[in-house]
């Protein structure tokens, strides 16, 4: 093998790394404030981009329907817990969120969808449109979970992943879709090509997780989200919503999830139920962070994606495998220097 | 006037088993109020059903407003402070951050006024305040969570067992430290095994046997009472067990 290729491969690495790496982080988010192991992570990962790439080449996506069909459900439970003590006030904040809003945007989304409209637009809508699907979903499926076991949330969230993915078949077609570049160009530096795309990439997500260390370790929103992850009880005792983290929590998820996916699009196709396959190796990454450690989380899932670009190189036909593989040995370490826990407590 | 919390005939329930029995209590504005009893007699369960955390029968009502369809987090904004047996603080935050998290219902600018205020409270806290939470020794942890529930300006601060596992000049330490509130006009109810060090402060003081109140009243009286004397404050009497 020579220097060259090998450059390459760690350059594709990187780039894959980092997209895993944001959704890594997510998935811990999730799971330290909700208790949820988020399958359809991956979800969002091809609802934002093919929502992304429908729009840039002038189609409808059914996913801004899908928005307001699942605010409405969720404007519905908001009512039904609310039953009893029904205000004015309760009501129309709910409406606004839940029904209104998903309103303006599936108008805005036809509205552009008809005339090819510029990338900024149809990332900015495809970002909201998933942001408000991952917010309805937490309110619909598991906000009602909340005090149930870890079992009981994985099983709901494999359930509105299998859900997610038979409607993204239906909204996409079995057909795969590309969209156009963030940054188009490319310039060289010594043997290595950097294109825009994977610049992008690398910005992006140091943008964000920049952003996220400076949420969570300044801001009072960001502290009430980790304080929940630490002790939920303490921090319902401090009057913070435990449900008011859950819903920042998902917003996050599905955020990451959806840039994610703007990201990947103009470089890789992407299938209706390819986002599957991307967001386990996110939670490969998660994993070895033990589902707690976001910088260990971040460095695994470089690893992962330069063990992939490896892999692929060498055997493609067994990348994936070989990228599962990675969790054996850390499982295997884990669990012997963890002592035996109870089911959980809480 | 009426008082600041009154529960009526409350029963609390693990399932089948009833914890707490048709149990009725007032905390009056500026009191300290204690629950004293055995362990196991109740005292923890009917405080975090007061809080919402366990699910009441019976009739809760605080500053005049009924709570039962009220969760923890709209009672914390009311003005209902607990702190809890466990504590239940953010072990891997630092003090400032507890703090600051425990005004998260208050506005921004008062939350500054309050942090000053609690740590005049406990200076020691101050000079902890960038340390972890969870690397306090019991005393600061105590004085942490006693500091986080202050921060939500509380009318009634709920003290489940703050004296437990202390050294006795950390508990003198807490006890000036709940009159001074009472002073500042912060109601307490005051839940404790050192009966003794309890009543010694207390307005008024219930006595707590297997989920139901035996015996109210001043606490001066209580103090007085030949069985509660034989019972909690460790006094021998003849023909009595102690316990």
């Amino acid at each position: 093998m020579n220097t060259t290729i090998m450059l390459f491969l760690v350059q594709d690495g990187i780039t894959n790394g980092a997209i895993y790496a944001l959704l890594g982080l997510a998935l811990v988010l999730v799971f330290a404030v909700t208790r949820v192991i988020l399958i359809p992570q991956g979800e969002f990962v091809t609802y934002g981009a093919l929502t992304y790439a429908s729009l840039a080449a002038g189609q409808m996506p059914g996913t801004a329907k899908l928005a307001l069909a699942l605010g409405i459900g969720a404007f519905a439970f908001d009512l039904f817990v609310a039953r009893k003590a029904l205000h004015g006030r309760l009501i129309l904040r709910s409406v606004l969120a839940n029904v209104v809003l998903p309103a303006i945007v599936l108008a805005l989304t036809i509205y552009f969808a008809a005339q090819k409209p510029p990338v900024a637009i149809c990332i900015a809508l495809s970002l909201v449109i998933v942001a408000m699907i991952g917010l309805y979903l937490y309110r619909i499926a598991f906000q009602p979970l909340a005090h149930t076991s870890v079992l009981v949330l994985l099983i709901a969230s494999v359930g509105v992943h299998l859900a997610l993915q038979g409607l993204g078949l239906l909204f996409f077609g079995a057909e795969g879709q590309r969209g156009p570049a963030v940054l188009s160009g490319a310039f060289t530096a010594g043997a290595l090509r950097f294109t825009g795309q994977s610049i992008t990439v690398y910005a992006i997500t140091v943008a964000f997780i920049v952003g996220l260390w400076l949420f969570f370790g300044l801001t009072l929103y960001g502290k009430a989200l980790r304080a929940t992850a630490v002790n939920r009880l303490g921090a319902r005792l401090a009057g913070i919503r435990t449900t008011l983290s859950g819903q920042i929590a998902f917003l996050l998820a599905s955020v990451i999830g959806a840039l994610s996916g703007i990201m990947i699009v103009p470089i890789t196709t992407l299938y209706y139920d390819s986002g599957f396959l991307i967001g386990l190796k996110g939670f490969v990454a998660a994993i070895i962070g033990g589902l707690v450690s976001y910088p260990l989380t971040a460095v695994a899932a470089l690893v992962v994606g330069i063990v992939e670009a490896f892999s692929s190189f060498y055997a493609s036909n067994y990348k994936e495998v070989i990228v599962f593989m990675l969790l054996i040995p850390v499982l295997l370490l884990r669990s012997l220097a963890a002592p035996a826990v109870e089911e959980e407590k809480d | 006037m009426s008082a600041l919390l009154s529960v009526t005939d409350a029963h609390v329930a693990y399932g089948k088993v009833e914890a707490v029995r048709s149990v009725s209590l007032e905390v009056g504005a500026n009191q300290i109020v204690t629950i004293v009893g055995a362990n196991g007699a109740g005292k923890t369960t009917l405080l975090s059903a007061i809080m919402g955390i366990l699910p009441l029968k019976g009739r809760v009502a605080f500053a005049g407003q009924d709570l039962s369809r009220l969760d923890i987090e709209d009672r914390v904004a009311m003005g209902l402070g607990l702190v809890p047996e466990h504590r239940e603080l953010f072990v891997t935050m630092n003090v400032e951050d507890n703090l600051e998290l425990g005004a998260f219902r208050i506005e921004r600018s008062k939350a500054k006024a309050s942090m000053e205020r609690v740590y005049t409270l406990f200076p020691r806290l101050k000079e902890r305040r960038k340390q972890f939470a969870g690397t306090l020794s019991g005393g600061e942890q105590q004085m942490l969570a006693m500091g986080r529930a202050l921060m939500g300006e509380p009318k009634l601060l709920m003290l489940d067992e703050p004296s437990l596992g202390l050294a006795p000049i950390i508990v003198a330490d807490i006890f000036r430290i709940v009159t001074e509130l009472r002073a500042s006009g912060v109601s307490v109810l005051l839940v404790e095994q050192n009966a003794q060090a309890a009543l010694k402060i207390a307005d008024q003081a219930y006595v707590m046997e297997l989920g139901e109140f035996v015996l109210s009243g001043k606490a001066s009286d209580i103090a007085a009472n030949e069985r509660v004397a034989a019972s909690y404050l460790g006094f021998q009497h003849e023909g009595s067990t102690g316990l």
